[in-house]
């Protein structure tokens, strides 16, 4: 029975329908995971904190404290991939989780096989440059590849994985304009019919951390109507 | 029948001006013609009373030389008269008209007059002479011998020339009356029709999606019950709206939640279909197909309530038309529907939701699955600025009369009713009717263009030119 998953890796699911909760630990091991389980955000944050795992899947909709907010909890302390699942697929939820810290969402009802997709997308090690270059430089930001560090005017800058690929694929070509289809492909694992606020969104976290003045950014450039680049 | 039309066109504004104009034109021409009679005839006594009095003196002169001498020289007589300016006196005596102007003879008296007076007594006459207005005295004299006649002949001419000028001055004052009347009639209504312009632009704003819209509290008490009224209503459509919102949002909860534990678990039962026996196993395959019609339905009922409440955000790309057709035809179907596009559709794009332009796409398809035994192929083309998107199939076609039915919700073709194995809900088609609207295009459904039988499902866009 076990299949695609890496043996070992440990999924913590944070869901409050016990029937659901059970159901989906079922079809994910059948997938080939370790799945652990919490029924709320106290039980999730406490769980996170005993024994750490490698993804976790937090329902949006928790009683006590909410899934954006156990979202932003985890993301104070750990860089793990995290994947949201919402029973509405409306732009404002998604965005939010998007905006808590998530690496991805799903919408419920989701098919086992494509969380397992997912999931195998966000555990993928950023891709190695072509040029082994191990230091770019880009005016005060700078990217040692290999050790996954980012420095901007000298102070680390802390990216969650998701962030750290998305930056090293534009880095792979500064100056290039990537498409938001390209990007959700080499770094989500998306096809053509991805969801392009996955993009806008990490584009505006990474924004965030790695621009002196984010309204105005000068290393990650949004070019209009085509995607984005990072200015060489 | 076209001026009946153009009447029912008139705004509320231009008919209460008018019928203030109309109102204020009867006023004052009343007024006009009443005040011109009673001038008119004001002024005509004054004249006649102020000419008779002379007239009868002239008369009695004319009698006392007529009695006192004999062979009197009638023409100085008369010369010697005082007669009121205007005024022109006519004597008949011994069978012989004389007068002091030739113009002022016989001729110029009315026979009426002259014959009156001539069978002995007075007379006084309105009449006209060559279109001139004329006021005629006369009174035969008693003389020794002969019959005799004094006449007087008093144009009116000064007076028809005051009423003239009278006349203009009223009809100016009615033409201004009536122009004054207008204006009052249009400022007016606009102060009366201020509140519901209002009104108008607050229902417009709501009707553009501002819920939150109100009328600001009117101090007037006649108005105080619109604004009111208005804001009540804008009130309950607000919460109403909310409440659907929520609604749906709760639904849609609800409803996908047993669903993920259905779907998790055939999943489960999937995985070891071998281990099953063999009614088991169909069991399963039931399941399997229901449990995702199931989960279509919800999806399509949601995506139609949240078009409903306005509340679907479209996520625009550029994209090439060919491009997204080729993906969404290979998403959607496992048997190959070739796709068919133009060379000149190559530089063009369509702005767009993808993942809503796939459905499109998918539903087209999938309706011509259900009902056409699939789709023959898919051409992508372009229609001066537009981009067209036509799947077309080798079924029945689609009679004239259900063309727009179609697109409506719940609508299953003709043959409705009668369910089959595999009939939708019948929400695929509205769905693509109404993400096609919202990306400001059109659908409909018509024959195939190449005479084939068959229909032909057109999906037009507009098309950004690079």
């Amino acid at each position: 029975m076990r299949q695609a998953g890496g043996v070992g890796t440990r999924i913590l699911t944070v869901e409050d329908d016990e029937r659901i909760r059970t159901a989906v630990k079922l079809a994910l091991e059948d997938e080939g995971w370790d799945v652990a389980e919490a029924e709320d955000g106290e039980e999730a944050l406490s769980a996170f904190n005993a024994q750490p795992c490698d993804v976790v899947l937090i329902d949006i909709m928790l009683p006590g404290i909410d899934g954006f907010e156990v979202c932003r909890a985890i993301r104070r302390e750990s860089d793990v991939p995290i994947v949201m699942v919402t029973a509405r697929n409306d732009t404002h939820d998604v965005v939010a989780g998007l905006e808590a810290g998530a690496d991805d969402y799903l919408t419920k009802p989701f098919a086992p096989k494509e969380l397992s997709a997912r999931i195998r997308a966000l555990l993928r090690r950023a891709r190695t440059s072509d040029s082994r270059i191990d230091r770019l430089k880009f005016g005060d930001l700078e990217i040692a590849q290999d050790e996954g560090e980012v420095t901007l005017a000298g102070e680390t800058v802390h990216l969650t994985k998701t962030e750290f690929r998305l930056l090293i694929e534009l880095a792979s070509n500064p100056g290039k304009v990537f498409s938001r289809e390209v990007l959700l492909d080499r770094i989500w694992g998306y096809g053509y019919f991805g969801d392009g606020r996955l993009v806008d969104v990490h584009v505006r976290r990474l924004r965030m951390k790695v621009e002196p003045d984010p309204a105005n950014p000068r290393h990650v450039v949004t070019v209009r109507g085509l995607g984005y680049k990072l200015a060489p | 029948m076209a001026r009946f039309r153009y009447q029912r066109r008139l705004g509320l504004r231009a008919r209460v001006t008018a019928a203030f104009g109309l109102g204020a034109l009867f006023t004052a021409a009343l007024l006009a013609a009443t005040t011109f009679g009673i001038s008119r005839e004001q002024l005509i006594r004054q004249r006649e009373s102020s000419s008779s009095v002379p007239f009868f003196n002239n008369a009695r002169i004319v009698q006392e030389r007529l009695q006192a001498e004999g062979g009197v020289d009638a023409l100085a007589l008369l010369q010697d008269l005082q007669t009121a300016s205007g005024s022109h006196p006519v004597l008949f005596y011994s069978g012989d008209w004389i007068s002091t102007d030739p113009q002022f003879g016989e001729a110029a008296l009315p026979a009426s007059l002259r014959r009156a007076v001539l069978d002995g007594g007075a007379a006084q006459m309105r009449y006209s002479l060559d279109g001139e207005p004329e006021l005629g005295f006369g009174i035969s004299l008693q003389t020794a011998d002969d019959d005799a006649a004094y006449f007087e002949i008093v144009s009116l001419d000064e007076t028809a020339s005051t009423l003239t000028s009278l006349g203009i001055i009223l009809f100016g004052a009615s033409v201004l009356a009536t122009g004054t009347g207008a204006a009052l009639g249009w400022w007016a209504s606009r102060r009366a029709l201020l509140p519901l312009t209002e009104v108008g632009s607050a229902a417009q704003a709501i009707a553009g999606g501002r819920l939150d819209t109100r009328l600001e509290a009117a101090n007037d008490p006649d108005l105080a019950r619109l604004t009111e009224s208005f804001n009540e209503m804008a009130q309950a459509l607000e919460t109403r709206i909310a409440r659907d919102e929520q609604f749906a949002s709760d639904v849609s909860h609800e409803l996908r939640s047993p669903l993920m534990t259905l779907s998790a678990s055939i999943e489960v039962l999937k995985a070891r279909k071998d281990d099953l026996d063999e009614r088991a196993s169909s069991a399963l395959d039931l399941l399997v197909a229901d449990v995702a019609r199931f989960e279509q339905l919800v999806n399509d009922l949601l995506e139609i309530s949240r078009l409903e409440a306005g509340a679907a955000e479209l996520d625009l790309d550029p994209v090439d038309p060919s491009e997204l057709v080729l993906h969404a035809v290979g998403a959607a179907t496992s048997s190959a529907v070739p796709v068919q596009y133009d060379e000149e559709v190559a530089g063009t794009r369509i702005l767009v939701d993808k993942r809503r332009m796939e459905r499109v796409v998918a539903n087209l398809l999938d309706n011509a699955a259900k009902y056409a035994g699939g789709a023959t192929g898919v051409r992508v083309s372009l229609a001066e600025d537009r981009v067209r998107i036509v799947v077309e199939d080798e079924g029945p076609g689609v009679p004239e009369e259900v063309r727009q039915k179609i697109f409506d919700r719940f609508a299953r073709g003709t043959e409705a009713g009668r369910r089959t194995k595999d009939r939708g809900v019948g929400l695929g088609l509205a769905l693509v009717a109404e993400h096609v609207r919202l990306h400001g295009g059109q659908v409909w459904v018509e024959d195939r263009q190449d005479g084939r039988p068959g229909a032909a499902f057109v999906v037009e866009l507009p098309a950004v030119i690079l």
